[in-house]
């Protein structure tokens, strides 16, 4: 009787101890696969990929030898079926190509903040017009990078296979003219399982 | 029976180990001057299954550009994520949190070309590693 007690507590014990939440930090550069899903794994590669590819490009290495372009960041096209924060992988190519010290960029997002601070510092009275930021010396963006991601979606009953394609383009915004675009390609496969085996 | 549960122990511990750990490869500079390639391992496991033969640099305007050619000289898949960290003159590692872990999948007996720009024009100084 005292055994079968002592099997019972410690089978209790071992399933509530299952069923207590854990929280705990990861490495955010890890590897994420929860599902096929786009994810952070996959914004990761595309970013680093963009970014090489166009820091080694021999037009773009020549552009940049002797000075620091401008340029502005348009927005993404996801014309996959998937909600993705598009904005937050140019933002990571962004940040990449400025620390790179080879590019400089104008923030179209801001504008109306900036506009704003700039009449009040010029019109509101309060701000000493000797140290006041002068209106209309701004630099203006030379090239804009722009793109689409796309992806295509094939099920049946035990696998999903999602093929994502990124592209993205530098265009010289004076003569209209293509300088840069690159591609990253990447699949990911689901294959439902009976019993994980 | 105490054998048994002795070689259960130690093959836990050796598949454990062989689970967390990574391997790291870097080309540095010797005492007369010229660049050699070293091997580090601490994952004997899959440092005896992927090589890498053959470690190419050259400079991209003044960045630097690094290709590795890894083999894997095992008969099956390897599945393994890889990882560039870049280093300045002083050894300060450039952008500790930018550079994220590559996937690569790697047939038997294969070999590819895994290739990655520095971050910034200080980068004098880079390590491959590799984990499981």
């Amino acid at each position: 009787m005292f055994r079968l007690l002592t099997i019972a507590l410690v089978a209790a014990m071992t399933v509530l101890a299952g069923c207590a939440a854990k929280v705990d930090y990861g490495d955010a550069t890890a590897r994420e696969t929860v599902n096929t899903d786009f994810g952070s794994t996959d914004l990761q590669m595309i970013a680093a990929k963009m970014v090489d590819d166009m820091l080694v490009f021999p037009p773009i290495v020549q552009m940049t030898s002797q000075r620091r372009p401008v340029v502005f960041v348009d927005r993404i096209k996801n014309k996959t079926t998937e909600h993705i924060d598009t904005e937050s992988i140019t933002d990571t190519i962004q940040s990449k190509l400025l620390n790179s010290g080879k590019f400089r960029f104008v923030d179209m997002t801001v504008v109306d903040r900036v506009k704003e601070q700039l009449d009040y510092q010029a019109d509101s009275g309060l701000v000493d017009p000797t140290q006041a930021v002068l209106m209309g010396k701004q630099i203006g963006a030379e090239f804009m990078l722009y793109g689409n991601m796309s992806s295509i979606v094939k099920r049946d009953s035990k696998t999903k296979d999602v093929y994502y394609k990124f592209t993205l383009k530098l265009m010289n915004l004076q003569t209209g003219i293509l300088e840069w675009s690159g591609e990253k390609e990447i699949r990911k496969t689901r294959n439902n399982t009976f019993l994980g085996l | 029976m105490k054998a048994i549960h002795l070689l259960i122990a130690v093959l836990l511990a050796a598949v454990l180990a062989g689970c967390s750990a990574s391997n790291m490869a870097s080309r540095e500079q010797g005492e007369d001057g010229q660049f050699e390639t070293v091997l580090k391992s601490n994952n004997s496991l899959l440092y005896s299954r992927l090589q890498i033969v053959e470690l190419n640099e050259r400079s991209v305007g003044d960045l630097m550009q690094v290709q590795a050619t890894l083999e894997n000289a095992w008969k099956f898949q390897l599945d393994f994520q890889y990882k560039f960290k870049w280093f300045d003159a002083n050894g300060f590692e450039l952008a500790p949190e930018g550079q994220a872990w590559r996937q690569l999948i790697l047939p038997g007996r294969n070999q590819a070309n895994v290739q990655a720009v520095a971050p910034n024009p200080t980068a004098a100084r880079y390590e491959i590693w590799v984990r499981e």
